[in-house]
């Protein structure tokens, strides 16, 4: 599956007719309207990419999707660039993604500015003091909404796969915590150790059966 | 400009080595307070901002490239956040497509995912620790979280409600 729609990207062929300013439009339109965090930009690309232009099926979106899960950095610039690159090559991923992050990062910083002269003013400080305990009040939801689906594919992997899982959120939490030790590390060593678990777990559980 | 550079490098290194568009938050913030670039007050408010402007979340860290380097700042960030998803191309047209299905590619993904979300949270209670655990400050906070877990709000009122209710109580 994964190689027919790689066949299919490397030909190039939906929205073969769309002029570079109309793509380009097309996702500078979402990049602007899309207030509301990740989840309205997500629901807005699909929108747009799977049901009014038809640059690829529902299936696509969702396997593309699941594939920008573990690229680097923020998911749906990998999912515009892989969308991009299926309508018109490396020149689609370039306009749909510049499209895409011209208008958002140019309100950002607008508000950002906008924000730095106004800062000490006393009502803006007392909003603030009301706005950042609600940041890091959905903060916490975030930090759970990523814990449970890696929860709950640990928990299909057997009593000793959410052990793992559950002594490494600990002692990832503990240590940042308690000690200085980097970051970087932390998520490293956590992710080798789950990986070397994983590899000593799923053989096993397939000769069981 | 060896200083943009720096935060230039800070802001791609944790692009790289994460996920998401909050992921590169636990980095970052040692990254910068190590340097006293930047504050935990400055944090929540760029995290404040990626809340309210249009596009990923994940464009908070804009807002924090503007207060430390201010536009040149915002500018290389953008750049650096930019630059790793492009590797989902490589993923897609090789590397997936052999590897994604090996058990010591998904167990290191979600190693990697739990430990982002543990230090996420001891990032979190340490802009909490600032800002004070007092009653009013935790009652926002599980009112922020009880919205945002109802789904049907959307973010940017749930950060005006909280304004409102700094400017009545603060």
């Amino acid at each position: 599956m994964v190689e027919d729609s790689q066949a299919r990207s490397e030909q190039p062929t939906v929205g073969g007719r769309m002029s570079p300013w109309r793509l380009f439009w097309i996702w500078m339109a979402i990049g602007g309207q899309s207030f509301g965090g990740g989840s309205a930009t997500l629901y807005l690309i699909r929108r747009e990419a799977v049901e009014r232009h038809g640059w690829l099926t529902d299936d696509d979106f969702t396997r593309y999707w699941g594939i920008c899960q573990i690229a680097p950095g923020i998911n749906i610039l990998g999912l515009v660039a892989l969308i991009g690159w299926r309508i018109a090559g490396a020149a689609g991923a370039l306009l749909s993604l510049s499209g895409l992050l011209l208008p958002s990062a140019a309100i950002t910083v607008g508000l950002t500015s906008i924000y730095a002269g106004i800062r000490d003013e006393p009502i803006v400080r007392s909003a603030l003091a009301g706005v950042v305990p609600a940041t890091v009040g959905l903060g916490f939801l975030l930090a759970f909404t990523m814990v449970r689906p890696l929860l709950n594919s640990a928990r299909r992997d057997g009593r000793a796969g959410t052990f793992v899982a559950v002594v490494l959120l600990l002692m990832s939490t503990t240590l940042a915590a308690l000690t200085r030790i980097p970051v970087l590390a932390i998520l490293w060593g956590a992710g080798a150790l789950s990986a070397m678990a994983q590899w000593q777990l799923v053989p096993r559980q397939r000769l069981k059966r | 400009m060896s200083h943009h550079l720096e935060l230039f490098w800070i802001m791609l290194r944790a692009a790289l080595f994460s996920t998401t568009g909050t992921g590169n938050l636990p980095i970052v913030h040692q990254d910068l307070l190590s340097r006293g670039w930047a504050t935990d007050r400055q944090f929540a408010e760029s995290l404040a901002i990626g809340q309210i402007s249009p596009g990923p979340t994940g464009l908070w860290v804009i807002s924090l490239g503007y207060f430390v380097g201010g536009l040149r700042g915002a500018a290389l960030t953008l750049v650096a956040i930019t630059l790793p998803p492009l590797l989902v191309l490589v993923l897609v047209h090789g590397l997936y497509r052999r590897w994604g299905h090996r058990p010591v590619i998904q167990g290191f993904v979600r190693g990697l995912g739990l430990a982002v979300a543990g230090v996420f949270v001891i990032v979190l209670s340490g802009i909490m620790n600032t800002a004070g655990w007092n009653p009013a400050n935790l009652m926002i906070a599980v009112g922020g979280i009880v919205l945002g877990a109802m789904r049907r709000v959307p973010v940017l009122v749930v950060l005006v409600l909280a304004a409102i209710v700094g400017i009545a109580l603060f």
